[in-house]
């Protein structure tokens, strides 16, 4: 009978240790994808040279610091309606005198969704809209998005 | 004198046998409706600022081994996540049968038992705070207060238990229980999620769940069969 009651405690407080600690695997609150294109022929990706980024009045961001690539994912900011950011490439030599700036303002309108109790809420991004100013980028396709609810592929092409 | 000594000793040894076959023939045990308290809610109440509650347990002999059982109680739960801090609060209510597997020696009343339960409960459920899942470290948020609570939530659910109940004094029993439960039908507030249900604990991914309880239950002997 003690034996019994040994067993059935035993079982109980292993039931109770396996209470796993939930990871978030679930995809949350997204970020804008932005691809770069050739200008001259729209249908090839064209790498950014030196390229960084960052939003006004923050650090750059630390994985793309004088980088060279063909696409971006950046964050929101989900406290505003409103994210601005610098996008500043150099495509002769690194030095400051020949980097060339450019800005693209997006406003937008935000949504909380839950998602899980691990992930939490994430926020979506509704009615886009994304300004640039001139600089390096010639022309960029959408102006204007519905949502931004997921990163399964890019949100906007950007000619240079 | 010797005739009658003989004529005694064989009447004696003829009643204490017969008495001592009546007794192994005839072990009576209690019928009657068993009521409890568990003593493991007040206690994890001290314990953990989060949880109060209270649960009541009670079962009806019906056979040699078959009882008929239920528990009802309430229950308030604080379930704080890496982004969500939440209460449940509500009531619920098992009632099933338990079949009792163990063979007792004599006049014991102990018990080595597996049972079911149908179970539901009504509760509320209230969105304490939250803070966005940004996905990134570049723009962090801060922490919402929200008290947006949604009421009279509902969730059915069935129960596998198994326990020990033993007889400590003449019908004070204590007993501890533990129970496997899947879930019927959960429903969940609007934009959220239910985390927790009033006796059925934490809702898993799954949709299952775990309970125990240590409960102290006296029985009111109707009759003795």
């Amino acid at each position: 009978m003690n034996k019994n009651i040994l067993y059935i405690l035993l079982f109980a407080f292993v039931f109770s240790a396996c209470e796993k600690d939930d990871i978030c695997l679930l995809p949350t609150t997204p970020k804008l994808i932005l691809r770069f294109y050739d200008t001259a022929d729209p249908t090839e990706f064209k790498s950014v040279e030196r390229l960084s980024v960052w939003a006004k009045e923050k650090d750059t961001l630390s994985s793309y610091i004088s980088v060279t690539l063909d696409s971006i994912v950046i964050p929101l900011n989900p406290n505003t309606s409103q994210t601005i950011y610098n996008l500043k490439r150099n495509i002769v030599d690194g030095n400051d005198t020949t980097n060339e700036y450019n800005q693209l303002t997006i406003n937008y309108t935000t949504e909380e969704i839950f998602v899980s109790r691990s992930c939490g809420f994430k926020t979506i991004y509704n009615n886009v809209t994304i300004v640039s100013d001139t600089g390096w980028i010639q022309s960029f396709t959408p102006t204007t998005l519905t949502t931004i609810d997921n990163e399964t592929k890019a949100h906007v092409k950007i000619y240079h | 004198m010797l005739k009658y000594t003989i004529s005694l000793l064989v009447f004696i040894v003829s009643f204490s046998g017969y008495s001592q076959t009546k007794d192994s023939i005839t072990n009576k045990s209690p019928y009657g409706l068993r009521l409890g308290i568990d003593i493991s809610k007040p206690i994890m109440g001290m314990l953990d600022s989060n949880s109060s509650g209270i649960e009541f347990v009670a079962d009806y002999r019906i056979s040699k081994k078959w009882f008929i059982a239920g528990e009802f109680g309430t229950q308030e739960e604080r379930t704080v996540e890496d982004y969500t801090t939440s209460t449940s609060n509500g009531s619920f209510f098992k009632i099933g049968f338990n079949y009792n597997a163990y063979q007792n020696w004599l006049d014991m009343n102990n018990e080595i038992f597996v049972g079911m339960r149908y179970a539901t409960s009504i509760f509320d459920q209230t969105l304490d705070s939250y803070r966005i899942n940004t996905g990134s470290d570049y723009f962090t948020s801060n922490t919402i207060a929200s008290t947006s609570t949604s009421t009279g939530l509902n969730a059915h659910w069935t129960e596998f238990v198994m326990g020990i109940k033993v007889e400590a004094y003449k019908n004070l029993f204590l007993g501890f229980s533990f129970s496997y439960k899947i879930m019927l039908n959960l429903e969940h507030p609007d934009n959220f999620q239910t985390l927790y249900v009033p006796g059925f604990n934490r809702v898993f991914d799954t949709e299952t769940g775990f309970g125990f309880n240590y409960t102290i239950s006296y029985t009111i002997p109707f009759v003795n069969k």
